[in-house]
């Protein structure tokens, strides 16, 4: 026990160092309050936001006396969020993770080691957990005046429920690592297989209630189907609803032994796993061919797209906009709106709001927040290198608008099939391409001002460091500014055009700011 | 080809990791830059190469600062760590096809060198895997050609011959007298002082960030060994 909890503070705080950009510890003392400080404000920011709306559906769905199925609902909701981004964990946090040579090489048990691991995932995910189910209590609270028994078994209840989806996404994700692995090119192939999976499940969540007609129905339907794929859900409600002490001891008790049955599984397969993630291919002996050259710009944008590509943790972390987008471009041309939604003002009301959907899944899509982070140990290969860092910076950049590319399509299709029109869908574009610059000149700002060079883990970089953090939420609070364009100027035209205009501005500020002060940053890191 | 004027280097804090140093390197020099672990060897050489920023003194290669020009002085110097970390998704012809783009190496010049060097470290076979498959030392080797195939008027190694097997270590110091012959000079460290004292025309010797000695082979170690000479001016107080 002791080597575990010696064991865990080390890793969790060297996982938590590469969140907080605390590579170079001496360097600014002021750094960890500022970063504590802001991860403090946006998960703050993140639990009013998930009060809000879960008062709203809990008031909605209050009218309906249907109250009860409030808890099940954000219960459902976390576990989904657990599991999407678990999936994508599993290589870099449980297995093929940086500093498994040093750790293996300690006089641990593998058990040990695996246990460490696991805790590290869970304590990650608990944090969804209480921002989904905590503010959901409350909200609860304020409109169903429960006995204060739900409180305690709300709050028991909310550190089992992490347990069983990070076994299922965790199952998930080895499978697909594992069989990519079997692959010469088995990065591409484990993320062509997580991306499809992904699809599969934005395309099952259209086929969610179809008649589409009240919204209790689609909540009923969601906790129905989340019921029948997953009994715990059911224990979970007649345990937080009902009081249900008996399903309150099997949903703590299936949850424990699941998981514990899980580590052993895991210790058993550890080190077969983490050889088969770390090792790599020795092909058939090389023969000179032709070389292709090509300009420095072009040699480094080619290396970005490939470091990219490279890693599936990466692609999935901060391709799944993109993904989304172009599911939803597909969807639009088979899906007819009007049937789906019945209502023609909710039909009118939705197109209206299109451009937020568009810009969420443009924004989603950020890769430059981490490219600059990402070159880690091999930052002295660029910095000994005769170019400037306006072409490094340059090569970052073109890496994330051509994974944004197909945005522009995505938004011609979308706009087509609604029948929007063509100055409409033409303004949509302007909308889409000026948020792509958004997106990643305002990542590669953030990641020239919060650089982390020393880190043992991609996974903190990619999703967890300041920079990947303070990018996206900024960048959703950006899409709450279109918001306010929508809600407050009249005219869909108007509206967008207006907000295509500020974004513009922006971008050329963001631009000049790179360009000037991220130069003379270059030179620091 | 390389003058180090005045150069000192502090850290946040406050500590001289160099204290001003002044040393020059001609061309056809094999310069040894031997110290103690933490002596400031690694600072120096990093400021040279432009990986580092420093605010005192001043470092010009073939006339040209680091400071005004970085991008003109990289174009004319090659630099291999301690520790190459490559990048591992790469093959290693794609690393060096990679480096020849750069370095706007042409195509007939880049297909000989690449030959070339890869032959001369028995490299060749290895060169269509990725660079995640290879041992250190591989890397190592990859690592000189890389630095060697854009032909470097000045190649700046920190401590090249550790995780090289005695055949690779014995090409790149064969290697390196012929890059000099040609007009090229070498600045490098090394803890090995029996190859700095046979390859180096002229050594550095630094002690805690402050150059202890300087001058050619037979100037700094005299009559004795250059690990006699070493060892007794590091344990001077």
């Amino acid at each position: 026990m002791n080597k575990l909890i010696r064991l865990l503070s080390v890793q969790l705080w060297a996982v938590l160092g590469d969140m907080l950009s605390l590579g170079k510890s001496n360097s600014n003392k002021k750094k960890p309050a500022v970063l504590y400080a802001g991860i403090l404000f946006f998960t703050v920011v993140l639990s009013v936001v998930s009060f809000i709306y879960s008062f709203m559906i809990g008031a909605g769905l209050k009218m309906f006396n249907s109250l009860d199925i409030l808890p099940a609902l954000m219960m459902a909701v976390a576990c989904a969020v657990i599991l999407m981004t678990t999936i994508f964990k599993v290589k870099g946090t449980i297995f093929g993770f940086r500093d498994y040579d040093m750790v293996m090489s300690l006089p641990v048990s593998t058990g040990t080691i695996v246990a460490c691991r696991l805790i590290i995932l869970y304590s990650f995910n608990f944090l969804f957990v209480i921002i989904l189910t905590v503010p959901m209590m409350i909200a609860y609270g304020i409109l169903a005046n429960p006995n204060p028994v739900f409180y305690f078994i709300c709050l028991l209840v909310m550190f089992f429920i992490p347990l069983v989806p990070i076994i299922i996404a965790s199952v998930l994700g080895t499978v697909i690592a594992y069989a990519a692995s079997k692959f010469r090119h088995n990065n591409l192939l484990n993320i062509i297989l997580s991306l499809g999976l992904l699809a599969v499940v934005v395309g099952l969540s259209f086929t969610v209630n179809g008649n589409g007609k009240q919204f209790v129905d689609i909540g009923k339907a969601i906790t129905s189907q989340v019921s029948s794929i997953y009994p715990l859900a059911q224990m979970y409600t007649e345990a937080v609803v009902h009081y249900d002490i008996v399903a309150l001891l099997l949903f703590i008790s299936i949850s424990i032994a699941a998981f514990l049955l899980y580590t052993l599984v895991v210790e058993a397969i550890f080190k077969k796993m983490n050889t088969l993630m770390l090792t790599g291919r020795a092909g058939v002996k090389f023969k000179m061919k032709e070389l292709k050259t090509s300009s420095p710009i072009a040699a480094l944008y080619v290396k970005e797209l490939k470091r990219y590509f490279s890693s599936s943790l990466y692609v999935l972390n901060t391709g799944l906009g993109i993904v989304m987008l172009t599911v939803a471009a597909i969807a639009a041309i088979f899906v007819d709106l009007d049937k789906v939604l019945g209502d023609p003002m909710v039909t009118y009301m939705f197109k209206n709001n299109i451009p937020l959907v568009i810009t969420f899944c443009v924004i989603m899509t950020y890769t430059a927040a981490s490219s600059i982070s990402l070159e880690g140990k091999n930052l002295w290969i660029i910095k000994s290198m005769p170019i400037p860092a306006k072409t490094v910076y340059l090569s970052k950049l073109a890496v994330n608008l051509t994974i944004l590319a197909p945005a522009v399509i995505d938004t011609v299709i979308i706009g087509a099939a609604m029948r929007m029109g063509v100055i409409k869908t033409m303004i949509l574009v302007l909308v889409t391409i000026t948020c792509s610059l958004f997106t990643a000149l305002f990542g590669l700002l953030m990641n020239i001002l919060l650089p982390n060079f020393n880190w043992t883990t991609e996974v903190v970089i990619i999703k967890q460091s300041a920079a990947s953090m303070i990018s996206i939420f900024g960048a959703m609070a950006y899409v709450g500014v279109q918001f306010a364009f929508l809600y407050l100027i009249p005219g869909f035209l108007w509206a967008n055009l207006g907000y295509f205009l500020l974004t513009l501005v922006i971008d050329i500020v963001l631009y000049m700011l790179i360009m000037t002060y991220g130069k003379k940053r270059y030179l620091a890191f | 080809m390389l003058v180090i004027k005045n150069f000192s280097k502090s850290y946040k804090s406050n500590k001289k990791a160099v204290d001003n140093l002044n040393l020059e390197v001609k061309s056809g020099d094999i310069f040894g830059f031997i110290g103690h672990n933490g002596a400031g060897k690694t600072t120096t050489i990093r400021s040279v190469v432009g990986v580092l920023d420093f605010e005192e003194g001043e470092i010009t290669i073939d006339g040209i600062s680091i400071k005004k020009d970085p991008v003109a002085c990289k174009q004319r110097m090659a630099y291999i760590p301690d520790n190459p970390d490559l990048y591992e998704h790469l093959s290693g012809i794609a690393y060096l096809n990679f480096i020849g783009d750069i370095y706007q190496v042409n195509k007939n010049d880049r297909r000989t060198l690449i030959e070339k060097y890869a032959d001369a470290f028995e490299l060749t076979p290895n060169l269509g895997d990725t660079i995640s498959s290879y041992s250190h030392g591989m890397k190592q080797k990859l690592a000189i050609i890389s630095a060697l195939i854009h032909k470097p008027k000045l190649l700046v190694l920190d401590e090249p011959f550790v995780g090289l097997d005695p055949k690779a270590a014995h090409t790149l110091k064969t290697l390196m007298v012929e890059l000099c012959k040609n007009g090229s000079a070498i600045f490098f460290s090394t803890h090995v002082l029996e190859v700095a004292e046979k390859l180096c025309n002229k050594i550095a010797i630094i002690k805690g960030g402050k150059l202890v000695s300087c001058g050619t082979t037979e100037e700094v170690k005299g009559n004795s060994s250059l690990e006699d000479v070493f060892m007794e001016l590091i344990e001077e107080q």
